[in-house]
């Protein structure tokens, strides 16, 4: 079965200041989608509207995912529907283990430390990460790759990756990159990549690049984009 | 009716100890404290009174609660009290040993009178403790099983005196429980003495009913280079105290403090610690780590002392609180008395609720918020049990389970 995240005209507030000014996409499984833009443009502000976190107040519009509007439903309900964030910064969970994280999540309680393992091994962390509390102790790139060891347990229909690639060094930025290109085939994982850098993009092929100016996607096109922008820069797109 | 008072009199007056008479004419002469004394400013003392309460210290035999065979089963010796009277040591251990002597003597170069002078549930429990628990490690044994001492209270009142000596270069673990106490005043009062270069180990899990008023007291003494490694968890009472304190003899000793509790209901939980640096290059690392739900509330007064000369002193306290329901309440008091300049010492201290980031945070993995919200109260207590023997910790965990079940947090 094929999964469509649909994202229509969505305007997002922080506090008194409109953010997101009417953001339209769809990103429907085994693609690869990509969102560029200078700081500020409202990348992150999308990811975390979506999966509903405090302090962002989502103004009007849509986003759906296999018809059910996620923007109705709590946070943790858009994450058993199929939707799953990796955030930019992951957060340290005192006390709690990746393992009863998961299972309160939905992961099968009998495959959980098996699958976690897999994954761990995947982008290059130890089994005792299982051990560990949830993003105790772990180095900022370590972090980032035990997201991805969660979304290889959850296994969600779309993942939101928040700059995925920033603080990965470049052999662990590889092994993220490929376990994400897998997963695009292995259960036809839809991805919503936010990133400033191109080397993610070397071994997680994107089939469209979107370029954010002002909280909107003013231009999308294919892998060319990215060498436009590379040698461009954002600023011609500031100006559309 | 024969009245508490007027038993325990006839009770101290037949006694031929004189210590006990010493005690008890203390005990008349500072009397019940009051909430006008500072240091029991929190106890609900305007519901308390001594007179419900009945005197016996006749043992009364019971099987142990099937919660606690974990522990025994990893135990090499285990001791038991009913009412505060030893009834029972099984096992043996090679250089430990297990006796009961006269109640109200201190080993601490001091007797109990003086030592305890301003405390009135203490010169209680001495002077009307049955007789004293002696546990002896003797100087170079490492203890490699655990002991285990269970502590049941079945009588309406129980006072226990427990004295555990670690000799030089010897380490004991010791997994200490107190289980029974309805509607019972419990007064507990213990003292460990760790010579030079020795360590003792003890966690203490004090789990009696909700209706039970438990007021206890520890006093650690540690000589050179000796290690002292206290936990204390508390979930029952309706009253609980307890006042961990550590005097620091000679240079290189070290001691560290957790202690935890969970409240509910209309629970108070009260902990006072106090850290008397009294030579220098000594070391003590204070956690005290709690939550509050329903009605309950928590006290937290630590002071560390450092005493003019104690150079080179490392003193940490730190008390963090969680508030799991508007209705729950806790006040810290962080103390330090620095009489010395060569000296590293910190305090921190925090009162709050669970932070709204990590709920939304596990919420953003898909688990829902009510189970967010145990998971991180399940946390919060699998930092502190992380470091308790793993008998101990599994049913601390379990216990704090049914708690969060029951308050529904």
């Amino acid at each position: 079965m094929s999964h469509h995240l649909v994202i229509t005209d969505l305007h997002v507030s922080v506090g008194d200041k409109e953010i997101l000014k009417g953001l339209s996409l769809t990103v429907s499984s085994g693609e690869v989608h990509v969102v560029m833009g200078p700081n500020g443009s409202g990348k992150s502000t999308l990811a975390h509207a979506l999966t509903g976190r405090p302090g962002y107040h989502v103004t009007s519009g849509s986003a759906t995912l296999d018809g059910v509007e996620l923007l109705h439903i709590a946070p943790w309900e858009r994450v058993r529907a199929g939707l799953f964030l990796a955030l930019q910064q992951p957060m340290e969970v005192p006390g709690v283990r990746p393992s009863d994280m998961l299972i309160a999540a939905g992961a099968d309680p009998q495959r959980v430390a098996n699958d976690i393992r897999r994954e761990a091994q995947a982008v290059g962390l130890p089994d005792s990460i299982l051990e560990r509390f949830v993003n105790v102790d772990l180095s900022g790139g370590e972090r980032k790759r035990a997201e991805i060891v969660q979304l290889g347990v959850l296994r969600p229909h779309v993942a939101i990756l928040d700059e995925i690639d920033s603080g990965l060094d470049v052999d662990a930025l590889g092994m993220v990159a490929r376990r994400l290109q897998e997963a695009t085939t292995e259960w036809d994982l839809g991805v919503l990549a936010i990133t400033h850098f191109r080397r993610l993009l070397q071994e997680l092929t994107p089939d469209v690049i979107h370029v954010m100016s002002d909280g909107r996607i003013v231009t999308s096109g294919g892998p060319e984009l990215v060498e436009v922008l590379e040698r461009d820069g954002y600023e011609p797109f500031r100006q559309k | 009716m024969t009245t508490f008072l007027e038993a325990t009199t006839d009770f101290v007056t037949l006694s031929p100890d004189d210590s006990r008479r010493e005690l008890w004419r203390a005990f008349e002469t500072v009397g019940l404290p009051t909430t006008s004394d500072e240091v029991w400013r929190y106890a609900p003392l305007s519901s308390f009174s001594l007179e419900p309460y009945r005197v016996n210290s006749e043992p009364t035999s019971r099987d142990i609660p099937v919660e606690l065979r974990p522990a025994v089963a990893v135990a090499g010796m285990v001791i038991r009290t009913h009412n505060g009277q030893l009834t029972d040591v099984t096992g043996a251990l090679t250089g430990v040993s297990v006796t009961s002597t006269a109640a109200g003597e201190s080993r601490g170069g001091q007797s109990f009178a003086a030592r305890y002078h301003d405390d009135a549930f203490a010169l209680m429990s001495g002077a009307l403790a049955p007789h004293t628990l002696d546990i002896d490690v003797t100087n170079q044994v490492d203890v490699d099983r655990p002991i285990v001492i269970i502590h049941d209270v079945v009588s309406s009142s129980t006072f226990l005196n427990l004295r555990v000596s670690v000799g030089g270069g010897s380490r004991v673990n010791i997994m200490e429980f107190y289980v029974g106490g309805a509607d019972a005043l419990v007064v507990p009062l213990s003292e460990f003495f760790v010579a030079a270069n020795g360590e003792l180990r003890i966690s203490t899990f004090q789990r009696l009913a909700n209706s039970a008023w438990h007021v206890a007291r520890t006093t650690s003494f540690l000589e050179r280079d000796a290690r002292v490694h206290q936990a204390i968890v508390g979930l029952g009472a309706r009253y609980n105290r307890a006042r961990n304190d550590a005097e620091f003899l000679g240079a290189g000793a070290s001691n560290v403090l957790h202690t935890t509790f969970l409240g509910s209901g209309d629970q108070v939980h009260d902990f006072r610690t106090h850290q008397n640096h009294r030579v220098g290059r000594t070391n003590s690392t204070l956690l005290s780590k709690g939550a509050v739900a329903e009605r309950s509330r928590s006290v937290y007064t630590g002071l560390i002392e450092i005493e003019n000369g104690a150079r080179r002193t490392d003193a940490r306290q730190t008390n963090v609180n969680l508030l799991l329901s508007p209705d729950a309440h806790a006040d810290t008091v962080p103390n330090l008395d620095i009489r010395e300049n060569d000296v590293v010492c910190a305090h921190a201290s925090s009162v709050g609720p669970l932070d709204e980031l990590q709920i939304w945070y596990l919420e953003s993995r898909g688990v829902p918020p009510e189970d967010a919200q145990r998971l991180l109260v399940q946390g919060f207590f699998n930092e502190m049990t992380v470091s308790l023997p793993q008998a101990v910790a599994d049913l601390v965990a379990s216990d704090v389970r049914d708690v969060i079940a029951k308050v529904g947090v």
